[in-house]
């Protein structure tokens, strides 16, 4: 099993800031890796130096069997990278942005840029500066993608883009995978990135707290539950539900509805069983966005 | 491995590209400032037209402070109003502001990281910006020289042609020094405004310096400090072009240059 990248104790300091602490990664060629973390984490300082835009304060990366620093633009010819923070500027066309990116990457198909453009919905013709942010967003995919680089490097892709581009985005990164190629990519929210990874770590304050498959994180997340119920007195409910031990910040409100809410810590078996007896009007069942509960269960873990 | 097909310098080209229209606008600016000064000569050379004796009503200070004790002749009229005065300006603000935006300007837009990531070298992207700014610069160089030849019989200023294409690359080697000053600066630095200073800076310098060792001779010394003097110093509109002092200026240009990519090589580039 090779791998696309590895990483033994990557650190990266900036002043007495720490952005990236000692970071072991190991991504499999071929798989898809998903990076996720609240903003400040080190996803973006990962990624950079990955991409020799940065250079580590001790430490190494090996991308593609290759250092960054010594395998230079030839290696670069070999990734596709979507900057998190993508500026595009310039009284030009995406065309001709496109054109000029082409020129110093991979070589890149005939007719593979306007297919890309066609999938994502881009209209290549209007000038840079003119597009909206999820269009400037897609014509950043399409430079990652035209040359189809054995490795993509993707930071945040999806910020930006509506829901049905954003499946558009998951089958290109599911091609992608199917043509032997590896995806590196990262996120601030599971959801975003659940679909598409086959394997998922989780970046606090530059330090790696868990890596596993999207399916043990999910059940591991905290979700927050909403629950209205009919026919029932605040109180029944109350004592029905405090006994539950993964169930948290619950609040009671009474009225002809009893609204419920409340956080609920991996599994929420316990908690469907505890209201089953009661006349359950509306349940929902929303996950939070990583940095209140993945993060949120492993600093408490480190505490 | 395959190597995809290069083409020749692509970013020398997109910097090129980027920036016809404003070359455009510098032309245009160029081309006024020949059309309104060199035909002037013709009007204020004549016999009544006392051209002397307006220098010589200047305080003494202020003359030889702009260059003007030579106004007479056709070589020092053009000297003390184009080559040292107005084109210098228009070099020095176009190579401030073309330098400065070639690395450093794009490294705080934050488009510099995606070229960067991509199949270039951190020198390759020296050397090619530098070079685009620096063709803008030749192209300035080339419409003055140019525009000074077409007006050179009809003004009367009467030049040797090999003189002002000699005057002309004199000119344009103090543009390149002040860029490759902002560039070398801002591939260090990655700020814009550091670049900018460090472009319009020796410039300004080196016209200080020319105009104080103007003063007397107690400190005339001062012109050996001065990119300005050794430039313009021993007129090249009347005597040509100094190989050596054509070979000075472009070798610190080279060398800031050299320096510039080395550090900029070996440095973290921020988004």
């Amino acid at each position: 099993m090779t791998l696309a990248i590895e990483t033994r104790a990557l650190t990266k300091r900036y002043g007495r800031h720490t952005a990236l602490d000692g970071m072991d990664l190991a991504v499999e060629t071929g798989s898809v890796f998903g990076m996720i973390g609240p903003n400040g984490a080190g996803k973006t300082t990962a990624m950079r130096l990955l991409l020799d835009i940065i250079r580590p304060t001790s430490g190494n990366a090996t991308v593609l069997g290759r250092s960054p620093i010594s395998g230079g633009a030839a290696l670069r010819r070999e990734i596709g990278f979507l900057p998190g923070e993508l500026l595009l500027e310039g009284r030009v066309t995406g065309r001709s942005l496109l054109k000029h990116y082409a020129e110093i990457s991979g070589p890149v198909a005939p007719g593979r840029i306007d297919e890309l453009a066609e999938r994502l919905g881009l209209d290549l013709s209007r000038h840079v500066r003119k597009l909206s942010k999820g269009n400037k967003q897609k014509l950043g995919l399409v430079q990652a993608f035209m040359h189809e680089p054995k490795l993509l490097v993707l930071d945040e892709p999806t910020s930006g883009l509506d829901p049905l581009v954003q499946q558009e985005f998951l089958s290109m990164v599911r091609e992608a995978q199917h043509n032997g190629q590896t995806v590196f990519l990262s996120s601030h929210v599971l959801s975003e990135i659940q679909n598409a990874a086959d394997k998922v770590a989780v970046l606090r304050n530059g330090v790696i707290v868990k890596v596993g498959d999207v399916a043990s994180l999910r059940a591991s997340a905290v979700r927050r539950v909403f629950v209205d119920f009919a026919d029932a007195s605040a109180t029944s409910i109350q004592s029905a539900l405090a006994a539950l031990p993964n169930l948290d910040h619950l609040t009671v409100t009474d009225g002809a509805v009893v609204q419920v809410t409340g956080t609920v810590e991996g599994h929420i078996d316990a908690l469907v069983k505890a209201i089953a007896p009661f006349h359950v009007v509306d349940l929902r069942v929303e996950e939070q966005d990583l940095e209140s509960s993945v993060i949120d269960l492993y600093s408490k873990e480190a505490n | 491995m395959s190597q995809s097909p290069r083409t020749i310098l692509p970013l020398t080209r997109r910097n090129l590209a980027d920036s016809w229209r404003g070359l455009l606008g510098w032309t245009a600016g160029v081309t006024g400032a020949i059309f309104l000064y060199v035909p002037l000569y013709s009007s204020l050379s004549g016999e009544n037209a006392g051209f002397d004796d307006i220098i010589a009503s200047l305080p003494e200070g202020l003359a030889s402070t702009l260059g003007f004790e030579d106004l007479s002749s056709g070589a020092g009229y053009v000297q003390a109003t184009y080559l040292g005065l107005i084109g210098f300006v228009l070099f020095t603000i176009a190579a401030t502001l073309w330098s400065s935006a070639a690395i450093a300007g794009d490294e705080e837009s934050g488009s510099l990281e995606l070229t960067l990531a991509h199949g270039v070298s951190r020198v390759q992207v020296m050397a090619e910006r530098s070079l685009g700014v620096i063709l803008r610069l030749v192209w300035l160089a080339v419409v003055s020289a140019l525009l000074i030849l077409a007006l050179n019989d009809s003004s009367g200023i009467e030049l040797e042609p090999i003189n002002v294409i000699g005057g002309c690359l004199t000119l344009l080697a103090l543009g390149v020094l002040a860029a490759s000053f902002g560039l070398a600066v801002g591939a260090i630095t990655g700020r814009r405004a550091y670049a900018s200073a460090a472009a319009a800076g020796i410039s300004l310098l080196g016209y200080v310096l020319n105009s104080l060792g103007n003063q007397s001779a107690d400190v005339e010394w001062l012109h050996t400090l001065s990119p300005y003097h050794w430039a313009f110093g021993n007129s090249p509109l009347s005597n040509g072009a100094d190989v050596g002092t054509l070979g000075l200026l472009f070798g610190i240009s080279a060398l800031a240059l050299a320096i510039g990519g080395f550090v900029f090589t070996r440095r973290d580039v921020s988004a």
